[in-house]
């Protein structure tokens, strides 16, 4: 069946032989191990359209979306991680590859007559590969992608003439943001791929047409060397096993050191320091040799020449010789130029920050660096949020100073937001020794993804400054992820701006209304410091003399006491309105306040018992009013003078004493018999009795015979 | 001559292996990626509602959700509002909000006991069954649970 089918498809397409044609080419003696080169590029290319295809279908190229899907295709999808890792680790491979394929083909002469152009494809398709990591540079949108590329515009546009109009080119803007990192992936993902597919075949099909270079043979003897084997299987099957080291090696890697993720680019951190690829640190180097205003000299000028040179090397080397010391001239130039490149490099590498060494105190330090979170304000040499000072920068830290801020940051600066952080003490001698570690050339730690993550409003630009109108807008989308802590962390010594001075006065309302505002940065039983000993409900009303006289001047609210808070909403005035007396009691009140006592007792009596302390420290003795005949007297200066027996003997002072209403009221004459009904007195004896036991004491018998005849 | 052929032969097959082995090292990570995450259905998650102690008994209340959905890397808040009926029998019940006859949204009418629509004049009655006008489904009930005092519920077919 399968046998029909491809015959069908020859006879229609011929493609079946074409194909058994294109193994069957017989190469000449002498072809070995170390032509595998150029198939083992051409095999990581695949590697790298593979891959670089599985990760397109999930990559996403905006600024706000890009560094979210790379860490998409890290952190959720199944081998995601892996064939990042081989996109990235095959990238480096493949620049290693095609420099040992020219050197080899520099060497062995492979670039003379006939085959200048396939030498000049393969100049080119370096310069494709090259292109490819600059622009594959850009597209994960971390802090090193967006600085890397920014630096490099700038080198661009140094460039004399040309260099503003490239550089504006590739920016596509003013700034490099939305547009450039769309032209940087259309070029990665379409435009080098189309270059590098037409040069490969070019590439292939001039090698395929002139066949392959016979080693240490004159260009005119070519002919004379015997074809002793064929394409497959003989040099396929040290391809295969070129490639299968190559792979044990790229999927090693791959494994043991995943792609890196710098912190999400963030165009504020100005801390960042941006470290060139291996491949490319030659030119930065080259770069730095050469003043500022010269600058173009080495990142275009010199390149520039050398790529010509590259070019143009088998149309100026003419010597038909290939065996290498019959062609010391051209190997000592090109040995020359390659030693020159490796040795900026070298320096270059030097030059590089030396990665860090953590002691094992330090590396403990480095994780509670992390569980604490504070990279989400302090960032080390870049990557942290922007609210702290970059701890790269500085210089070095005294261990107790950093200790002592650590305990108490307001110590230091009274208007720091930094919470303060009491930690056992094994953690803190780590947290402290890896902050005093922190220098110029250290890294932040990987932070790891939380879960739900940060929207990506977390990430505009300001988003420090004008989170409020986001609490504002919606404060349950804060409270979905934040616990009042972490709001408290900095507000506690900056409040938000809508608490301000009148801001107590105007609270309620704010409460009443929206009630989840308040629940976003304070917890539950923040109010209750308050508004337990305070709440303005009919207990408050009761009970709000003796609270303020208890906290009053020991609570504190915002630096206040409670007694200044309540000048918030409430003028002296407004305690008047109510108690009818100036309230707290000014001074020299216990002169004064007799006159108000008789006047209306029962002012005082809104609050004052006359049985408790307040009035019997001073009144238990008898006042020189009450004199000797004060028993008889009594009703007739109360009639008189108008003054209560009520201010100190109470609400029922009259009845203590007389045990019937006094003074009688007016129905009493008609009443006063049922009286002694009420009391269980009847008849003869009652009235008897109860003249005895009450009316006796004011009035004798002839009084009740005034009326009752005897 | 013979022992050559079977060199050839030998190679052949050793290229042959390799490539499938290869073939197979970089398609099957590849495909993995491709192909795997397409099939993985994505539970939605338990969102608070509230303490169970909100919700009396009788009435319905309304309560807005505010949650994180994920769409690949692309994460939004997204809110909706759901009814708590808790019955006067200890039955809980966590209706969608949303009309099924034209998605409009009912709310609770305290004077007539029912959901209303306003879009076409619908009532529905505490347990979401229609008592009048078009829709032709009951409002939806969402899966929910109680743990340690609180209510969760799960918008699954939202």
């Amino acid at each position: 069946m399968l046998r029909k089918l491809l015959d069908w498809l020859e006879r229609e397409t011929g493609v079946i032989s074409a194909w058994g044609r294109f193994w069957a080419q017989p190469l000449p003696q002498g072809v070995g191990w170390w032509h595998i080169f150029g198939a083992l590029t051409l095999i990581t290319l695949v590697i790298l359209f593979l891959t670089g295809g599985a990760l397109m279908f999930y990559y996403s190229p905006t600024p706000d979306q890009a560094y979210a899907s790379v860490q998409y295709i890290e952190h959720y999808l199944p081998a995601g991680q892996f064939i990042r890792a081989l996109h990235y680790w095959a990238a480096r491979l493949i620049v290693l590859l095609v420099i040992i394929h020219i050197v080899r083909v520099f060497l062995w002469g492979a670039y003379k007559r006939p085959r200048q152009m396939i030498w000049v494809s393969g100049v080119l398709l370096l310069l494709v590969v090259i292109g490819f990591g600059l622009t594959g540079y850009a597209l994960p949108w971390d802090q090193k992608a967006y600085w890397g590329t920014v630096v490099r515009l700038k080198i661009a546009e140094g460039i004399p003439l040309i260099g503003p109009s490239v550089a504006a080119f590739l920016r596509g803007g003013d700034t490099v943001g939305a547009v450039t990192l769309m032209r940087f992936f259309v070029l990665h993902v379409f435009v080098l791929p189309a270059l590098v597919f037409l040069l490969t075949a070019w590439h292939v099909i001039q090698v395929r047409r002139l066949g392959v270079t016979p080693p240490g043979v004159q260009v005119t003897e070519e002919a004379s060397v015997p074809h002793t084997q064929m394409l497959y299987p003989d040099h396929t099957a040290r391809i295969a096993v070129g490639a299968l080291i190559l792979s044990v090696l790229l999927i090693g890697l791959s494994l043991r050191f995943p792609a890196p993720l710098e912190p999400r680019a963030n165009p504020l951190d100005t801390a960042y320091k941006p470290h060139p690829d291996f491949y490319v640190l030659w030119m930065h180097e080259l770069v730095n040799l050469f003043p500022p205003h010269l600058e173009f000299v080495g990142s275009f000028v010199l390149p520039t020449i050398l790529l010509l040179l590259l070019l143009v090397v088998p149309f100026v080397e003419r010597n038909p010789e290939r065996q290498p010391r019959k062609r010391l001239k051209a190997l000592s130039a090109g040995t020359l130029v390659l030693l020159a490149i490796v040795a900026l490099n070298v320096k270059g590498m030097e030059a590089l920050p030396q990665p860090e060494r953590l002691s094992p105190l330090e590396q403990r330090g480095q994780q509670i660096f992390v569980e604490l979170k504070c990279y989400s304000c302090h960032g080390i040499n870049g990557g942290g949020g922007p609210v702290g000072p970059d701890l790269g920068l500085g210089g070095k830290r005294d261990p107790e100073m950093v200790r002592a801020l650590l305990r108490n940051p307001s110590a230091h600066n009274a208007h720091t937001i930094m919470p303060a952080y009491q930690l056992p003490r094994e953690q803190e001698d780590a947290l402290v020794a890896y902050i005093v570690s922190i220098g110029p050339n250290s890294k932040m730690p990987p932070i790891p993804p939380t879960e739900p993550e940060k929207p990506a409003s977390h990430f505009e630009e300001n988003w420090f400054v004008n989170h409020k109108f986001e609490v504002r807008k919606d404060p349950g989308s804060c409270s979905d992820c934040h616990k009042p802590f972490f709001c408290q962390a900095c507000h506690q010594n900056r409040r938000p701006s809508s608490h301000d001075a009148q801001w107590l006065k105007f609270h309620f309302g704010n409460a009443a209304e929206r009630p989840e505002m308040c629940a976003t940065c304070h917890s539950p039983d923040y109010c209750e410091t308050c508004h337990k000993v305070m709440r303005h409900d009919t207990q408050w009303l009761r009970q709000h003399g003796a609270k303020l006289n208890e906290l009053g001047d020991k609570m504190r609210w915002s630096g206040e006491t409670m007694r200044q808070l309540c000048s918030h909403c409430h003028t002296p005035q407004s305690c008047q309105n109510c108690h009818g007396v100036p309230m707290p009691h000014p001074e020299g009140w216990d002169e004064k306040h007799a006159q108000v006592g008789h006047q209306n007792p029962a002012l005082c009596q809104r609050c004052h018992n006359f049985q408790s302390d307040t009035c019997q420290t001073c009144h238990q003795m008898r006042p020189s009013s009450h004199t000797e005949d004060f028993r008889k007297e009594h009703p007739r200066r109360i009639t008189d003078s108008g003054a209560s027996c009520q201010v100190c003997h109470g609400r029922n002072a009259c009845m203590d004493c007389h045990k019937v209403p006094m003074p009688h009221p007016p129905d009493f004459g008609e009443s006063h018999a049922k009286l002694g009904q009420q009391r269980g007195w009847k008849g003869y004896t009652g009235v008897k009795k109860l003249q005895a036991a009450q009316c006796a004491t004011c009035h004798d018998v002839k009084y009740c015979n005034q009326c009752h005849q005897p | 001559m013979e022992q050559q052929v079977t060199r050839r032969q030998w190679l052949a097959f050793l290229v042959k292996a390799l490539g499938t082995v290869l073939a197979f090292a970089y398609g099957i990570p590849v495909l993995a990626m491709v192909i795997v995450p397409a099939f993985r259905k994505q539970k939605s998650p338990w969102i608070k509602v509230g303490e169970i102690k909100e919700f009396p008994a009788g009435e319905p209340k309304a309560v807005t959700l505010s949650y994180q959905r994920r769409d690949g890397w692309v994460i939004r808040t997204v809110r909706s509002t759901v009814y708590v009926v808790n019955g006067t029998d200890g039955s809980l019940k966590v209706l969608s909000n949303i009309c099924t006859h034209a998605s409009c949204a009912v709310r609770w009418e305290a004077s007539k006991s029912a959901f209303y629509c306003p879009c076409h004049v619908a009532y529905f009655d505490a347990d979401g069954k229609v008592i009048q006008g078009p829709p032709p489904r009951p409002l939806v009930q969402y899966p929910y649970k109680v743990e340690g005092g609180s209510l969760y519920v799960r918008l699954d077919n939202v």
